[in-house]
């Protein structure tokens, strides 16, 4: 089943289209991560499936509900967010701002305690937001996401601006949530390595548009080996291959064509020196993950 | 009344208690010096001298006040960005109405003990005759009307600007205009949002320029100054909360 699911979900402001026709699908259960660089729409889009942002056009299901505004927030009970820089009261304590929330959400008090362990913030709850690094904001927005254990948590770029070792803790955090608290994880992020570390679902999207949606090891395979050969005739050699039931491409000159085992290898290169075809390159090659994305966003991995 | 109470709670270490005891000391003093420069022929006029003045530093000190006011309020959700945070977890009329209710609540409370105040310092100072004990109350319920009026233009602003200046200017104006409309005619004083703390003023004043005698008289608002309190009130309401919830977080 899926957790959230949008139908040509679309926004405009001007005459941008910021966000254009997204079909998402949003596995229970899972850790989704929701990639794309800068600007691409992440965060409008998670605004949306919030009803903070009203969209052009397109529907949107979460747990099974429509978002419409007369069970928007009745669905927002089951749901967590952090939306960009946490939403805090800097006058007040950690407590207090979770206090506001658990009233607001109509949780245990208990919860607060609880939640102030789960993000490690039980021995600084007592001291002003303002005085926090940002590090331990981030944390209490967390926390603050966690009251009430909500079937649902969006978290929209929540590394952001933290050092490595914070970086680590949230990453383990959000990690650990599925299987501790049965909940699913909907996380963004701007870095692939990240999503990689988190997710088991991955969706990309470029300039609004959803150009890759599948599970993490989907796009594993993407990054599977291949072997590139360029030959005195290529055109020659792809209808050599397509004799022999080799499916190949050609890319830059070269000839791209699945893995094959040594002995077969050998077979193809005397095969095409019968045919009096000289082989001038042989290669193995393998796309990184940072390569899909590039050539998914037209975007460097983390930018 | 949960959004309410959470508007209390998150005023705490606001200094809002600070800026109403401000509020109070500068009515306080302003009124003592008004009154020590006053003979005893003027302090005959008790009640109705205190009244009558009282209305003129409404008008000076008020504006200010509430904009000052709703400015702490509005602010606070500004600079901790958590109208994307209450807007998953409320309805923004709802936080739009706690927000305004807190103003009633604090307005309320700042202009009771105001009166209470000053009808101390009347007693104290031994004006004469009986407590206007009505017309106190009334002069209260006036107060906090227009007040009400001008929080409700002062929320609409900080709400929607993040940056304080803009509503916080507003709220000087209103000073500066309070005062100035009084000595507007009262077709152009109805124009000024500010002026109806002296439209609405429950003593006038008679100056006969040739004994140069000046005498003070009971008087009631008019409707029409009513209605039209009103038609800005609910103007600057709905203006306000049209903008508030227009915007997206």
């Amino acid at each position: 089943m899926n957790i959230i699911e949008t139908d040509g979900l679309c926004k405009q402001y001007g005459a941008a289209l910021r966000v254009s026709h997204l079909n998402l699908r949003v596995p229970e259960g899972s850790v989704y991560g929701f990639l794309g660089p800068n600007g691409a729409g992440k965060s409008t889009t998670l605004k949306m499936l919030l009803g903070l942002v009203r969209p052009t056009a397109g529907n949107i299901r979460v747990l099974g509900k429509s978002m419409d505004g007369a069970n928007r927030l009745s669905v927002l009970r089951q749901v967590g967010s952090l939306i960009e820089s946490p939403s805090y009261y800097g006058h007040l304590t950690g407590e207090e701002n979770l206090r506001i929330v658990q009233t607001l959400r109509d949780v245990p008090e208990k919860d607060i305690r609880e939640v102030l362990e789960i993000v490690r913030l039980e021995g600084q709850r007592d001291k002003k937001v303002a005085h926090y690094s940002l590090g331990m904001k981030q944390r209490l927005g967390l926390a603050a996401a966690l009251l009430g254990y909500p079937k649902l948590l969006i978290l929209d770029e929540p590394t952001n601006g933290l050092d490595p070792a914070g970086i680590q803790e949230m990453r383990e955090l959000i990690c650990g949530l599925p299987e501790r608290f049965g909940m699913t994880v909907v996380v963004s992020s701007h870095l692939l390595s990240e999503i990689d570390q988190m997710a088991d679902h991955v969706a990309i999207i470029r300039e609004g548009e959803l150009v890759f949606q599948d599970s993490l090891s989907a796009l594993h395979s993407r990054s599977r080996h291949h072997l590139a050969l360029r030959t005195t005739n290529n055109p020659v050699a792809r209808l050599l291959m397509a004799e022999k039931e080799i499916s190949c491409h050609e890319e830059e000159g070269y000839l791209i064509l699945p893995i094959l085992a040594d002995e077969d290898a050998a077979r193809l290169t005397v095969f095409f020196a019968e045919r009096r075809l000289g082989l001038l390159r042989l290669e193995e090659r393998q796309k990184s993950l940072e390569d899909i994305f590039l050539e998914l966003t037209g975007k460097a991995a983390s930018l | 009344m949960k959004l309410l109470s959470l508007e209390f709670f998150k005023c705490r270490r606001r200094k809002i208690v600070l800026v109403c005891a401000a509020v109070l000391a500068v009515e306080l003093m302003w009124m003592l010096t008004f009154f020590t420069r006053q003979d005893e022929e003027d302090m005959q006029w008790g009640w109705m001298l205190l009244l009558y003045n009282l209305s003129m530093v409404d008008a000076i000190v008020l504006p200010l006040s509430v904009a000052t006011l709703a400015s702490r309020s509005c602010e606070l959700e500004h600079r901790g960005s958590t109208w994307k945070l209450l807007e998953t977890m409320a309805a923004p009329d709802s936080l739009y109405a706690a927000k305004l209710g807190w103003g009633a609540l604090v307005l309320a409370a700042l202009l009771s003990i105001r009166t209470g105040l000053f009808t101390g310092l009347g007693l104290a100072v031994g004006f004469p005759g009986p407590v206007p004990w009505g017309r106190l109350g009334l002069f209260t319920l006036v107060s906090w009307a227009v007040s009400m009026m001008a929080y409700a233009l002062q929320q609409g602003l900080s709400l929607r600007f993040a940056n304080q200046a803009a509503a916080l200017v507003c709220g000087i104006a209103g000073s500066f205009l309070g005062i100035l409309s009084m000595l507007f005619p009262p077709a152009l004083t109805r124009c000024v949002p500010w002026g109806y703390y002296g439209l609405l003023a429950l003593v006038g004043m008679n100056w006969d320029e040739m004994t140069r005698v000046t005498d003070f008289y009971w008087r009631w608002p008019q409707l029409t100054d009513i209605a039209l309190l009103l038609v800005w009130g609910t103007a600057f309401l709905l203006l306000g909360r049209a903008m508030f919830l227009k915007k997206e977080v």
